[in-house]
C-alpha cells in the first residue's frame, strides 16, 4: 500500500486529544525555579534608574537577570541574511513599547518571582510615542527608533524597498481608468493555546539543556548561542513538538533570558507566560497601511500599478524587512501586470514589535489587491470572474522581478470556484487555459513582457 | 432593517519556502536490525502534521509499511538542520531532504540485498517490505532479512542521509527589484467564493458559505491538507470580520489581554465550507507537493469583504469589517467615490494625502 495520498491518521493525533502529549511547561525537573519578567509598563522612556538589589535580597529570590548579564545584549535574528539587529534582549538605557523586557527574576515560584519584579526599583523619562506609520514621515513625528522612523538597510542602503518594471508613466497616459483605494488589514492576535515557555537546565557537563516550543530548533538554538557567545555543541535544544506556532514561535521569546537565568543562579528555570502576557507582549500579525492606483482599460486589462505600501514593525524590525521584500515580490498576486512602481517602507512605532504570521506578507498583498481588482471589476462593469481570467498569469508571464512563471494554476483554480457556484461564463472565458499568451489574450501592452511567441 | 446576502470572490497565489530561498533543511535515517526505519529530521510540528507527511515520504521512498517508520524531531544532538516551519516549507523543503535521505538509505539496503540475492543493484526494487528482482519477483528477500544480514553477516549499518537547499536568489537590482534566480521553490495557487449575509440594522456580518479550491501540487495526505485548508478559512474568516489587536487601531488603547474581550472564530461561527484540491504537480516537490499551509488563510478577507459590497453596496477596507464600520460605511453610503478626470478614488479620508504632512515621505498623490 502507498503511503503518499493516503488518508493516514496523524501521527501523534491520539496523543494530542487525548492529553498525553508532552509540551514543555509538562516537564518538571528537580530543583527548578521559576521566572517573571519586569515589563516596561509605559510606551516610550528613557530609563533613568534601574537598582534590583532589593529584589535580588528577597528570600526564595536566586537570580535577577539585567541587560548587564547578557553577553552579547544585540543580536538581530536575520543578521545572516544581512538585516543588522536592533533590539536589545533586554532593555538597557531605554523602552520602545508597553511589556518591553527589563529585567527577569528566578526565584522558588511564581508567587516569589513576581513580588521580586514589584520590588525592582526604576525610574523613567516618558517621551512622546508614534503610533500612526502615516504619520512617521511627518517633520513632527516623534522619534521612535535610533535608526529613524523606517527601516534603512535594504540593500545598497536604501530605505525603501522598490519594485519599478516596465514604463509606468505610459501605462497610466494609456489607460482609460485608474482607480485608487486605501487597504488596511488588522493586527490579530497570534493566540496559540500553548504560551511562551521555555526550561532551561544547566547540565554537570557544562551543556545547557534548552525545553524550547519554537517553531525552528536550530534557528532559535543559532539565537541562543548568539547571546551567549557559545558554540552551538554546548546546547541542547529539546521540542519539536509545539501546541500551536503561526510564526510567532520563531521568535525565541523565552529561550535565552530562562537560559541566562539558569547559569546566573545554576538551577534549572522555568518561565511560562501568563495568557495576559500571551495576549500583551508577545508579538502579533503586523498592521498594514497599503495605497494602490492601478491603470486599466475599459476591457478590463491592467496596464499598470502603483502602490504605496506602510507596513507597522512596531518598535523593532525582527523579521519585518523580510516581510516587506515578500510582500514587494508578491504585489501583483495572481496577475500579470506589465508596468509596476511599488514603494514599502518598513515603519517603526511604539507599539509591541510585530512578527511573521501564517502569510507574512503576502496575506496583506492579498486582501487589498484583490478587494481593488473587485472594485475595478465594478467600476468597469465587468463580471470579476472574466477580469480576472484575462489578466491571470500564465505560462511565461513574469512576476514583478522578472522571473516567469512555469507552472500558473490560476485560470484552472478560477474555473473551479465558478464551476462549482454554478457562475456561468461565456465559452471564451470557460474554455481558457494556463498556456502562453497568444491572439486576443496577447495583446500590445503585453507582446513587451512575455516576447516572441508563436502562434 | 433587513438582511442582505451578497457573494464574492479572489485568486491569489503564495510561494512555498523562505522568500529568496537559502533555507536549508537536513534529515538522516537508520535501520534498525530487523528492518525497522528511524527517521531523524529536525522539523517542529506545530499543527500543521510534518511528522505524519515527513513518515508518508520516507515510507514510499523506501518501499516498507509506513508502520515500519519512527520519526524522531524531538532534539538538536540527534536531528539534523531544519531552517523551521514556517515559510509553507515543511512539506516541501524539509519533505525533499526526508525523500532524499530515504533513497540514500534505499541505494545501501539494495546493495546488501544484491549480494544477497547476487543480483545487481540497480535490477532490484522495493515494494511493501520486500526487495524484489524487477522481471523476476520470485527472486525476492525481505526488508528485515536485508538488515540484518546487514547487521549479523557484513558489520555494516544501514544510513541515509539527505539535504536540500534552494540556492539564494540575490537581489541584483535594488532600484527596480529584480532578482538573479527564481526566489521560491514553488508558487501554489488558491481561488475562493464567499456568500455572506449582512444585517443593515446591526451591522453584524455573518460569513454562510465558503468554496475554496487550493492547487496543492500533490495531496501527500488528503486528510491534513483538508484540515490545513478548512482551518486556515476559520483564521480568514476571523482577520475578515472579527479579530483585531487593537480596537482603535492605531491607538494602543483598550488592548484586551484575556479571550473574553478578543473575538476568535468559535464553532457558532463555521460556515459551510466547500473545498476542492486541484492537484497540478511541481516538478521539483517530493512526489510533486508544494506548499499551501499559509496561503490557506489569505482568499477569504478580499472574498468576504466583496460579498458584503455586493450585499448592501459599501466597500469597508480596514479590517476586520464589524458591525461599527459597516454602519459607518451605510452611512456614507450615498458619498461613493470622488471622481477626477478619468480617476475613481475611493477612501480620501484614510489615505496618506489626508493624514500625513504635506512635507511627508510618504506620499500618494492622486488625480488628474
Amino acid at each position: 500500500m502507498k503511503a503518499v495520498g493516503a488518508r493516514l491518521p496523524r501521527y501523534d493525533g491520539v496523543a494530542h486529544v487525548t492529553g498525553r502529549t508532552q509540551y514543555v511547561d509538562d516537564v518538571r525537573v528537580p530543583n527548578m525555579l521559576w521566572a517573571k519578567a519586569l515589563r516596561s509598563p509605559v510606551d516610550h522612556a528613557a530609563i533613568k534608574k534601574l537598582d534590583v538589589k532589593k529584589a535580588a535580597a528577597m528570600k526564595g529570590v536566586h537570580a535577577v537577570v539585567t541587560w548587564e548579564d547578557v553577553p552579547r545584549l544585540v543580536y538581530g535574528h536575520l543578521e545572516a541574511l544581512g538585516i543588522p539587529g536592533d533590539e536589545p534582549l533586554l532593555a538597557k538605557d531605554e523602552v520602545r513599547y508597553k511589556a518591553q523586557p527589563i529585567a527577569l527574576v528566578a526565584a522558588e515560584d511564581e508567587e516569589t518571582a513576581q513580588l521580586a519584579v514589584e520590588a525592582i526599583q526604576i525610574d523613567f523619562d516618558e517621551r512622546p510615542a508614534l503610533f500612526d506609520v502615516r504619520k512617521a514621515a511627518d517633520p513632527d513625528a516623534p522619534q521612535a527608533h535610533h535608526w529613524g522612523n523606517w527601516y534603512p538597510h535594504f540593500e545598497a542602503e536604501m530605505d525603501v524597498r522598490q519594485i519599478r518594471k516596465g514604463d509606468i508613466d505610459r501605462a497610466f497616459d494609456q489607460a482609460d481608468t485608474i482607480v485608487s483605494g486605501v487597504y488596511r488589514p488588522a493586527a490579530i492576535e497570534q493566540l496559540p493555546l500553548e504560551t511562551q515557555t521555555a526550561l532551561a537546565v544547566p547540565e554537570p557537563s557544562g551543556r545547557m539543556t534548552i525545553y524550547s516550543c519554537t517553531q525552528a530548533l536550530y534557528f532559535s538554538m543559532g539565537v541562543v548561542a548568539a547571546h551567549l557567545e557559545w558554540p552551538l555543541n554546548k546546547l541542547k535544544f529539546v521540542g519539536g513538538t509545539v501546541g500551536g506556532g503561526f510564526g510567532g514561535k520563531v521568535d525565541t521569546a523565552t529561550e535565552t533570558l530562562s537560559a541566562l537565568a539558569a547559569l546566573k543562579s545554576g538551577r534549572p528555570v522555568k518561565w511560562r507566560w501568563t495568557r495576559e502576557e500571551e495576549f500583551l507582549c508577545s508579538s502579533t500579525r503586523a498592521p498594514w497601511h497599503i495605497e494602490i492606483a492601478d491603470a486599466v482599460t475599459k476591457d478590463g486589462w491592467i496596464l499598470g500599478r502603483r502602490m504605496l505600501t506602510l507596513h507597522d514593525s512596531g518598535a523593532y524590525s525582527r523579521f519585518s524587512p523580510y516581510g516587506v521584500t515578500k510582500h514587494s515580490f508578491h504585489h501583483t498576486g495572481a496577475y500579470t501586470i506589465p508596468n509596476l512602481h511599488f514603494d514599502g517602507y518598513c515603519v517603526y512605532t511604539n507599539r509591541v514589535p510585530t512578527t511573521a504570521m501564517r502569510g507574512f506578507g503576502v496575506t496583506s498583498v492579498s486582501f487589498s489587491t484583490e478587494l481593488h481588482v473587485s472594485r475595478i471589476a465594478e467600476v468597469l462593469g465587468i463580471d470579476p470572474f472574466e477580469l480576472r481570467l484575462k489578466n491571470a498569469n500564465r505560462i511565461g508571464d513574469t512576476s514583478p522581478n522578472g522571473i516567469a512563471y512555469s507552472d500558473p494554476s490560476t485560470v484552472s483554480t478560477i474555473l473551479s470556484i465558478a464551476d462549482a457556484i454554478g457562475h456561468e461564463l461565456p465559452a471564451d472565458s470557460r474554455t481558457m487555459t494556463r498556456d502562453p499568451r497568444a491572439g486576443e489574450l496577447l495583446p500590445k501592452h503585453l507582446v513587451e513582457q512575455v516576447g516572441k511567441v508563436d502562434h | 432593517m433587513a438582511l442582505h446576502t451578497g457573494r464574492g470572490i479572489s485568486a491569489i497565489e503564495y510561494p512555498t519556502g523562505m522568500n529568496q530561498n537559502g533555507d536549508p533543511s537536513q534529515a538522516w535515517i537508520k535501520i534498525k536490525p530487523d528492518g525497522r526505519v528511524d527517521v531523524f529530521s529536525g522539523t517542529s510540528d506545530i499543527g500543521n502534521g510534518s511528522k505524519t507527511i515527513q513518515s508518508q515520504i520516507a515510507a514510499d521512498t523506501l518501499g516498507v509499511p509506513y508502520e515500519w517508520i519512527t520519526y524522531d524531531n524531538s532534539n538538536t544532538d540527534s536531528s539534523p538542520l531544519c531552517t523551521g516551519t514556517f515559510a509553507s516549507r515543511a512539506t516541501f523543503v524539509a519533505g525533499n531532504a526526508v525523500l532524499k535521505a530515504a533513497a540514500n538509505a534505499k541505494q545501501k539496503l539494495l546493495e546488501i540485498a544484491g549480494k544477497e540475492l547476487e543480483i545487481a543493484p540497480e535490477d532490484l526494487e522495493i515494494i511493501d517490505g520486500e526487495v524484489i528482482a524487477k522481471g523476476s519477483p520470485q527472486k525476492k528477500i525481505s526488508v528485515p532479512d536485508v538488515a540484518a544480514a546487514a547487521t549479523w553477516t557484513y558489520g555494516e549499518l544501514i544510513t541515509g542521509t539527505g539535504a536540500q537547499l534552494n540556492p539564494y536568489a540575490a537581489i541584483v537590482d535594488p532600484e527596480t527589484g529584480r532578482v538573479d534566480s527564481p526566489p521560491h521553490a514553488a508558487i501554489s495557487y488558491a481561488a475562493c467564493a464567499a456568500e455572506v449575509e449582512v444585517d443593515d440594522e446591526t451591522g453584524e456580518v455573518r460569513v454562510e458559505h465558503l468554496w475554496q479550491c487550493f492547487d496543492v501540487g500533490r495531496a501527500i495526505n488528503p486528510t491534513l491538507v483538508e484540515g490545513q485548508i478548512q482551518g486556515g478559512a476559520l483564521m480568514g474568516l476571523g482577520l475578515a470580520v472579527l479579530e483585531e489587536c487593537y480596537p482603535y487601531y492605531p491607538s494602543v488603547e483598550h488592548r484586551g489581554g484575556e479571550f473574553g474581550s478578543y473575538f476568535v472564530p468559535g464553532i457558532k461561527d463555521l460556515p459551510k465550507i466547500d473545498t476542492i484540491i486541484l492537484e497540478n504537480p511541481s516538478a521539483d516537490g517530493p512526489y510533486g507537493a508544494k506548499g499551501i499551509s499559509e496561503m490557506a488563510n489569505n482568499p477569504q478577507p478580499p472574498a468576504i469583504a466583496t460579498a458584503v459590497f455586493d450585499a448592501i453596496g459599501v466597500w469597508v477596507t480596514e479590517l476586520p469589517i464589524t458591525p461599527e464600520r459597516v454602519l459607518r460605511a451605510l452611512e456614507r453610503k450615498e458619498q461613493g467615490p470622488r471622481r477626477e478626470g478619468k480617476w475613481t478614488i475611493f477612501d480620501d479620508d484614510l489615505s496618506v494625502r489626508t493624514v500625513a504632512h504635506e512635507k511627508s515621505r510618504f506620499r500618494f498623490p492622486v488625480g488628474a
